[in-house]
């Protein structure tokens, strides 16, 4: 920041000095080409120079401290840029932090003003965060069983997880440009309250045009992030093969059995194994791997995709105008991987449940 | 300037826009000029005939009027990712003011840096990117080489030379 405020400083110099030499060249004041250079200017840019050095970088200021800041018209904007009819009162509530109503209380004590005598009539958006949170929260979860029926129940409770953070909302919010509406005691503002202010907008819309458009928005804003994400990362297998085992097992196929496809480079750095899975001489998936345990681990987890029908290949998510006539099944639970566990190691001992070997 | 020093990108969709809906990335505009100046001649002119179009097209993006005494006039564009343009509008005419502020209103704010592509995508192959085992049998992997199967000669049908000799023998 200092850095570039001085090379500022620098080319103003370097302009006034093009200036003068072009006043030279006209002949109105020198004939013939300038034969000095301005030393003083040069040592009083350096000054300037330092100077900018020494006073640090510019300190951080709210964009409501510049002169070009108008709250009213940046509120109308927010909701006309989102393409949302926000009641104004409800809007300005949700971007009132909780720190900012207690600032303003503390002010008013310090000042002297009674609070029962002159109410303050700030309320702050607690109410309205909680409210969009649940709504997200279920709408998120039920979005996706009914995208990804046959992905297990932790699966999609770790994509919603992974929608939900507090850093994936606050780089949302601040990209419809929550940030410089927020009214916080807190400066620079922390994702945290970013995260809040998001979600106290989705109440809003929900009290002020209902579900179905405070979801609409969830889904335009919330769900377009799991793009360019495999969704079967975010949920962490420990034990793929014996998921895969419980699986099969209890859907009445055999049990899963890798067999070593083709090696290639053992005993080198370059060692490559591919194995591939099989239930009752049918093939499941196969798996590249350095060694044929990790190969052999890779392939389970690609089995389970398959069963997931969450593969590479899977249709891309139902957004924006597609998503319109979506029809979706609000009590819809998917199958849990830990209730299929429980049914199938539940009865037998512990020792089953540890991962085959080849 | 050594190639690997000029910035380089793929191209880039600020929180994948337009999937869900299409939001203006432009946030505000402020438009700066002075009142006397004949250098902001032009911008004075724009401001009193065209920015109400402006506006009136685009209620999503707040645009302020900024007069400074003798400087000279300017466009300054924040957008939602927080970045912020500033372009000079000396000796641009009204209609050339009204092509910059549409080219801040249709960009991402993204900064213009070289494409390394055209296109981007994070998932380049849904099928699974080739590999030298893809074709080949797995029974290849049990076998023990020299193997008598695969070091047979393939039946390729009729050569070259089995034609030739054949078309010999006939005239023959």
């Amino acid at each position: 920041m200092a850095a570039s405020m001085a090379s500022k400083l620098f080319r103003a110099g370097a302009r006034s000095t093009i200036r003068k030499v072009s006043l030279f060249s006209n002949g109105l004041l020198q004939k013939g080409p300038r034969r000095n250079y301005d030393r003083h200017r040069m040592r009083y840019l350096k000054e300037m120079y330092q100077k900018r050095l020494d006073a640090g970088p510019e300190k951080p200021r709210r964009r409501s401290e510049w002169i070009n800041w108008n709250y009213d018209a940046e509120i109308y904007a927010f909701g006309q840029r989102l393409g949302e009819e926000f009641e104004e009162s409800t809007l300005r509530q949700a971007f009132i932090n909780r720190s900012y109503v207690e600032g303003e209380k503390k002010k008013r004590a310090e000042l002297g003003i009674d609070i029962d005598a002159v109410p303050l009539q700030l309320d702050d958006n607690t109410e309205f965060a909680n409210e969009g949170s649940v709504l997200m929260s279920s709408y998120l979860k039920v979005y996706l069983r009914n995208i990804y029926p046959y992905m297990f129940e932790e699966g999609i409770s770790a994509a919603h997880d992974y929608l939900t953070t507090d850093e994936m909302l606050a780089h949302i919010s601040k990209h419809i440009g929550c940030e410089d509406l927020i009214l916080s005691e807190e400066f620079p503002t922390s994702s945290a309250t970013l995260s809040t202010t998001f979600k106290a907008v989705v109440g809003a819309l929900f009290s002020d045009k209902g579900r179905e458009r405070a979801e609409q928005f969830v889904r335009d804003f919330v769900l377009p992030q799991l793009i360019e994400t495999d969704i079967n990362e975010l949920w962490q297998i420990v034990n793929p093969m014996g998921l895969l085992k419980a699986v099969l097992v209890l859907s009445g196929k055999g049990e899963p059995e890798p067999r070593l496809l083709w090696k290639s480079g053992a005993n080198t750095i370059m060692s490559l194994y591919w194995v591939g899975i099989y239930s009752d001489k049918d093939f499941i998936a196969k798996s590249p791997g350095e060694t044929i345990l990790i190969a052999e681990e890779m392939a389970a987890r690609e089995a389970i995709k398959k069963i997931m029908k969450t593969e590479d290949s899977r249709a891309p998510l139902v957004l924006g105008a597609a998503a319109e006539n979506l029809k979706l099944d609000y009590e819809r639970v998917n199958v849990s991987a830990e209730d299929i566990i429980r049914k199938y190691y539940g009865s037998e001992d512990p020792q089953k449940n540890t991962s085959t070997s080849l | 300037m050594a190639n690997n020093a000029i910035p380089r990108d793929f191209l880039k969709n600020v929180l994948q826009n337009g999937m869900g809906r299409y939001v203006c990335q432009l946030q505000r505009i402020t438009f700066r000029f002075c009142k006397s100046h004949p250098g902001s001649r032009h911008m004075r002119d724009f401001i009193e005939n065209h920015l109400l179009d402006f506006t009136q097209k685009n209620p999503g993006v707040v645009v302020y009027l900024q007069p400074r005494r003798h400087r000279p006039p300017s466009i300054v564009a924040e957008f939602l990712n927080g970045r912020r343009e500033s372009m000079e509008m000396m000796r641009k005419e009204p209609q050339e003011i009204c092509k910059w502020a549409e080219y801040m209103r249709g960009r991402s704010g993204v900064q213009i840096v070289n494409m390394i592509h055209n296109n981007h995508t994070e998932t380049p192959s849904t099928q699974g990117i080739w590999h030298p085992f893809m074709f080949r049998d797995s029974e290849t992997a049990v076998a023990k080489f020299p193997d008598p199967k695969y070091s047979a000669v393939r039946e390729t049908g009729k050569t070259a030379t089995d034609y030739v000799l054949e078309e010999f023998n006939n005239k023959e």
